[in-house]
């Protein structure tokens, strides 16, 4: 298993333990990451300036390509970019041919051989569950997560071909093997509101504001998320949070591959949890004693 | 008397230069409070801040800062190895010239004897020299090959390539010339040598043509072996003691070779005067400008790269964060290494606006926080470009400068904003809001026949609207209309009357309806659609086409 790992702009400044973590537990995985100078998906690119979205979501498809290298994106937003891209190029081959064109210019071809994954679809898909499960070795005991599927994953089903669309399962039980429960609760198919920062805030935090409190209404002590703009939003709406609000929110938010590597019992530094806010130390009182599943193992 | 009266005029706009840069520095604001700081409040507290680092554990790091990322480009190799090296070449060879050629009357006179004509100065200025003309060499090529970075070249690279090619053709040309020159050789003689007769003179003339090819024209130096002995008992004798063989010159001398044939030319008294001006007026033409080009980097980037090793750009008392920012303008040497690398330069190529590129946007961030006024329309070009950023941070963790180009971007966003010009997006949702307008309220509207269908035609998507019988599901399912009490007056249109008027060729009343400017795209309706009707999709190109950039494409 070897991807071009494609990081996106938010991950490296604004979401950097997600890029520590995801890499320590790919390489606990076997899975294998190649860094390239990527550009942007285009994703900022979509509202305004159509033909650019298309024309950087194409270069950094040939880049890899030109590596004979298949796309691990940890962020949705990137992912569903690119989905995006691929089925227009396939639906519209006149679009196709005009970015390659523009490729050509440098070098790069767009065959639309370049598959992009999403972090979780390869560690559901080509690294297992049964693999995942037998490197946890810390599950956590009685911790109570819940898991936000992300828009740009999800939907449109048929371009994202993520999950389905209203009753998705793969990070339920990616979240499941690490020994936790996956709560039911109200916004898991909802908004984090990122896409209107900026453009409206009010907007923005109330999506964010409504999912941290929602998912501790319905018996979650942490979020989990996979995307980094997910992450920023709850790091904003946190910032943003005056003391009277605390109880309405749920204690943390943790990215995905964070709370594998615990389970996996990675230090807490290898993940740079210290990263994240609020602060995770919490979740470690979850964790399990190494031995008890070793002796649950022998017995 | 001309050479020291252009010198110190040359030095005294320098000094000017500087203190009106300095005095810049302290003046000009970016970002939200700079301005609110004086000059006077600004000097105390850069001056707090030095004393601070220099008195302290500090220091140490400063001085490693200093030797690692100053003297040894440490940024600059880690980025390109190519810049890298045609930047040690330059400044190596600068280093070693001024030291050695242009101040060493000064400065090494100061303490030892200085001979120009003797080595090691014969020798080092050659390879000095050498080394910065290949630096230049290799910048020209980088500049040429690299791609991407044509595009950010402006005439003052060009210019600054142009002024140290002059310096340094001219310096090895008038030295060649010397070598070759016979009335340098006589006058020479006359200064230096004591040579009694014409017989003496004819024997070192034989000697320094045969030995150091010196071209005395018409006339023949027989290749006598005793006249050469003399010659080299003679050239011991009254030569060597100040003038090492001219072959240790050896850009010069190889130089010297190949213009043998036309000797006589290329070496005429009034030809190396003319080399010997250009070469003075050129070194006294940068010294001048120095302040006022990027050159000034000499100074400003190992300062800018110490003040970053020892302090924390959002931790920093504001008064010297406005004095560090303006600094930055003028620590960029323009080496585009941020262009190059920049994540969404890609996009140039649809948007043609040059500073949507890291470097060029610092440019423009120059001319607005300095030059004073600027068109509404510049300020426009500026504001796209600004926004044209996906904040990837790149370019600050590259600039070999130090420079935080990303804070620079923010405090960019702010000044803009309050001029009035803020996120395009909102901008753009407000321009719609004022064309649909005139419509709202009214009882009948005009309805085009021909309806929407040409104009949305990005995706080929977007067509699907026609296919909406008005369920209503869209509209049911979107987070943003439910988070209003009465979102039809909030939200102007929402999704499934949006899609109904684009049936009727409602175009403006379209485009300008909120629901339009406040989708999240989170792509519940389209998913939901019973109808496969790409809501979603479908605002986005009505975005894109209310931005411009959307109804120029022909369909496939």
């Amino acid at each position: 298993m070897r991807y071009a790992l494609f990081l996106g702009c938010k991950i490296p400044y604004f979401v950097p333990q997600y890029e520590v973590s995801t890499r320590r537990v790919l390489a606990e995985l076997g899975v294998e990451l190649v860094d390239l100078e990527f550009n942007c998906c285009g994703y900022p690119f979509r509202h305004l300036y159509f033909s650019s979205y298309l024309l950087a979501a194409a270069r950094a498809l040939a880049l890899a390509e030109s590596q004979g290298l298949d796309i691990l994106t940890p962020c949705k937003c990137c992912f569903g970019s690119f989905k995006r891209a691929q089925f227009l190029f396939r639906d519209k081959p006149a679009l196709q041919q005009e970015v390659a064109a523009e490729l050509a210019a440098e070098g790069l071809t767009y065959s639309g051989r370049c598959q992009v994954k999403h972090l979780q679809s390869v560690l559901y898909h080509d690294v297992g569950l049964e693999a995942i499960k037998g490197r946890v070795v810390r599950p956590f005991s009685k911790l109570n997560a819940a898991v936000m599927y992300g828009c740009h994953a999800l939907r449109p089903s048929r371009v994202t071909g993520f999950d389905n669309p209203y009753a998705p399962v793969i990070v339920d039980r990616l979240v499941e093997a690490t020994g936790a429960v996956s709560v039911p609760w109200e916004g898991k198919l909802q908004c984090c509101g990122a896409p209107l920062r900026g453009k409206n805030d009010e907007i923005s935090l109330a999506m964010i504001r409504e999912r941290l409190s929602e998912c501790r209404t319905d018996g979650a002590e942490v979020l989990v998320v996979d995307c980094p703009y997910s992450q920023m939003q709850s790091d904003w709406a946190f910032d943003l949070m005056q003391p009277k609000d605390s109880r309405e929110y749920v204690q943390g938010t943790v990215l995905y591959p964070q709370l594998l590597g615990l389970a996996m019992d990675l230090k807490p530094q290898e993940l740079a949890l210290e990263l994240s806010t609020p602060d995770l130390s919490y979740l470690l009182s979850f964790l399990s004693d190494p031995q008890a599943k070793a002796a649950q193992a022998r017995r | 008397m001309f050479f020291k009266l252009s010198l110190y005029a040359a030095l005294l706009i320098c000094l000017l230069g500087l203190a009106y840069k300095v005095w810049t520095w302290l003046t000009t604001s970016i970002g939200p409070g700079s301005a609110a700081y004086t000059p006077g409040q600004r000097i105390r507290a850069a001056l707090k801040g030095m004393t601070q680092a220099v008195f302290s554990a500090k220091l140490g790091t400063i001085l490693k800062t200093l030797a690692l990322d100053g003297l040894l480009q440490r940024r600059s190799l880690a980025v390109s190895r190519l810049a890298w090296s045609a930047h040690m070449l330059i400044y190596a060879g600068f280093l070693l010239l001024l030291v050695l050629h242009a101040l060493g009357g000064v400065l090494i006179a100061a303490w030892t004897e200085y001979y120009p004509t003797l080595n090691p100065y014969l020798f080092l200025r050659n390879l000095a020299g050498l080394m910065l003309l290949a630096g230049v060499a290799l910048v020209i090529y980088r500049r040429i090959k690299v791609p991407g970075l044509r595009a950010t070249t402006r005439q003052v690279d060009r210019a600054a390539i142009a002024l140290l090619a002059v310096i340094m053709l001219s310096g090895f040309w008038l030295e060649a010339g010397k070598a070759l020159s016979p009335h340098v050789f006589d006058q020479m003689v006359s200064d230096w040598a004591d040579a009694g007769n014409q017989a003496e003179v004819q024997a070192l003339r034989s000697f320094w043509s045969r030995e150091y090819g010196v071209a005395f024209p018409g006339q023949k130096i027989p290749p006598e072996d005793a006249l050469l002995a003399q010659g080299r008992e003679l050239n011991e004798q009254y030569c060597a003691n100040c003038h090492a063989a001219p072959q240790w010159a050896f850009g010069s001398y190889l130089l010297s070779r190949a213009f043998k044939p036309a000797a006589a030319a290329l070496t005429s008294p009034g030809l190396l005067d003319v080399l010997y001006y250009l070469h003075f007026l050129a070194c006294w033409l940068g010294l001048a400008l120095l302040p006022f080009t990027k050159f000034l980097h000499l100074f400003t980037t190992p300062l800018l790269l110490m003040i970053n090793s020892v302090s924390d750009r959002q931790k920093m008392d504001p008064a010297n964060r406005a004095t560090v920012r303006a600094l930055e303008l003028d620590a960029c040497m323009h080496c585009a290494v941020c262009s190059i690398h920049c994540s969404v330069a890609v996009a140039l190529r649809n948007v043609p606006n040059l500073t949507l590129l890291p470097s060029e946007k610092l440019a423009a961030l120059d001319r607005t926080a300095r030059g004073g006024a600027l068109e509404r329309g510049d300020l426009e070009v500026v504001r796209e470009g600004c926004y044209i950023c996906s904040s990837c941070y790149r370019c600050t963790r590259l600039c070999t400068a130090g420079i935080n180009l990303q804070d620079l971007w923010f405090a960019q966003k702010e000044d803009l904003l309050a001029q009035g010009l803020g996120e395009p997006y909102v901008d753009l949702a407000k321009a719609a809001d004022r064309a649909a307008e005139a419509s709202r309220g009214q009882s009948l509207l005009r309805v085009r026949q021909e309806g929407f269908q040409h104009e949305l035609k990005l995706s080929a998507q977007a067509g699907t609207f026609s296919e909406c019988y008005r369920c209503q599901t869209c509209t049911n399912v979107c987070p943003v209309v439910f988070q209003y009490q009465w979102p039809r007056q909030e939200l102007d249109l929402l999704p499934h009357q949006i899609m109904h008027s684009l049936g009727l060729g409602l175009r403006e009343e379209a485009m300008g309806a909120r629901m339009v400017w406040y989708c999240l795209t989170c792509y519940h309706c389209q998913e939901a659609c019973p109808m496969g009707v790409q809501v979603t999709d479908v605002l986005f190109e009505l975005r894109n086409l209310a931005a411009g950039g959307g109804s120029t494409r022909e369909d496939s």
